[in-house]
């Protein structure tokens, strides 16, 4: 975590780091719901479709690593590295479930 | 890069929705398959109403939902530097051309240079050469005017 004084040394700028937050959080709510379809017409079910989601988020987190945030500077963009790489994660889990649902519904009915 | 973005996300809807429709078909070809063997013989098991999907259709949804991620993460907008140097910095280099989004236009939550008000503080204007400036336009440019016009 940052001290008051590094903060005061280096400041950081709200409204980007809220636009960043934003970015990762819509591009999360999106991808989730589509990892639902994935996971329904898979007919996963139990533990298998969460480890799937858990795979998936974690790949898109690593396309945002690789195009957006240029490697090696986390930093730039990020507080810490751990925002980019769970930021979102529990956000989605909820349209992840619905869609999961749903599409194993669809698929086999 | 947006048309790219936006290719991608459709070529990969089109495979997930193949993907879908073939899932679909097979779970409907062998439950009407089951149902008629089990009708046939009363003893089988029908334990194996779902089947596994064929591994075709499992990969080619893997596929499309890994090529539908690439699309949306292409579209996402640029990502802010949060540090106060770093985006001073690309403010003062690329102005409004480094804020603005896809299509073209300044995101509305652009703000502009933050040392503005420090760049335009009247308490720091120069009054004396601005008067010297402007008597010597006077003198020059703006007597010539005069005098052409009348």
């Amino acid at each position: 975590m940052l001290t008051e004084r590094e903060l005061q040394i280096n400041p950081i700028v709200q409204e980007s780091v809220l636009h960043n937050t934003k970015t990762l959080t819509t591009l999360h709510n999106l991808t989730a719901s589509l990892f639902g379809v994935g996971a329904g017409i898979l007919g996963l079910e139990s533990y298998l479709g969460f480890v799937f989601y858990l795979i998936f988020s974690l790949i898109t987190s690593a396309l945002v690593y690789a195009f957006r945030v240029r490697p090696g500077i986390v930093k730039e963009y990020f507080r810490s590295s751990i925002e980019l790489w769970t930021g979102g994660l529990f956000e989605g889990l909820s349209g992840f479930v619905l869609t999961w649902t749903l599409f194993y519904g669809l698929v086999r009915a | 890069m947006t048309w790219i973005s936006k290719s991608v996300t459709g070529l990969g809807l089109l495979l997930l929705t193949h993907a879908c429709y073939s899932a679909h078909e097979h779970s409907a070809l062998h439950s009407t398959s089951t149902a008629s063997l089990s009708s046939m013989a009363s003893h089988t098991a029908v334990a194996s109403t779902v089947a596994s999907l064929p591994i075709d259709i499992s990969i080619e949804t893997v596929v499309a939902v890994f090529v539908i991620c690439l699309g949306l993460v292409l579209g996402t907008p640029e990502l802010r530097p949060i540090q106060w140097r770093v985006w001073a910095g690309k403010i003062e280099r690329e102005g409004e051309k480094g804020f603005t989004n896809s299509d073209g236009n300044v995101d509305k939550d652009y703000v502009g240079n933050p040392f503005r008000m420090l760049e335009s503080r009247p308490g720091f204007i120069d009054i004396r050469k601005q008067r010297k400036e402007f008597a010597e336009w006077v003198r020059e440019g703006g007597g010539t005017a005069g005098a052409s016009k009348s």
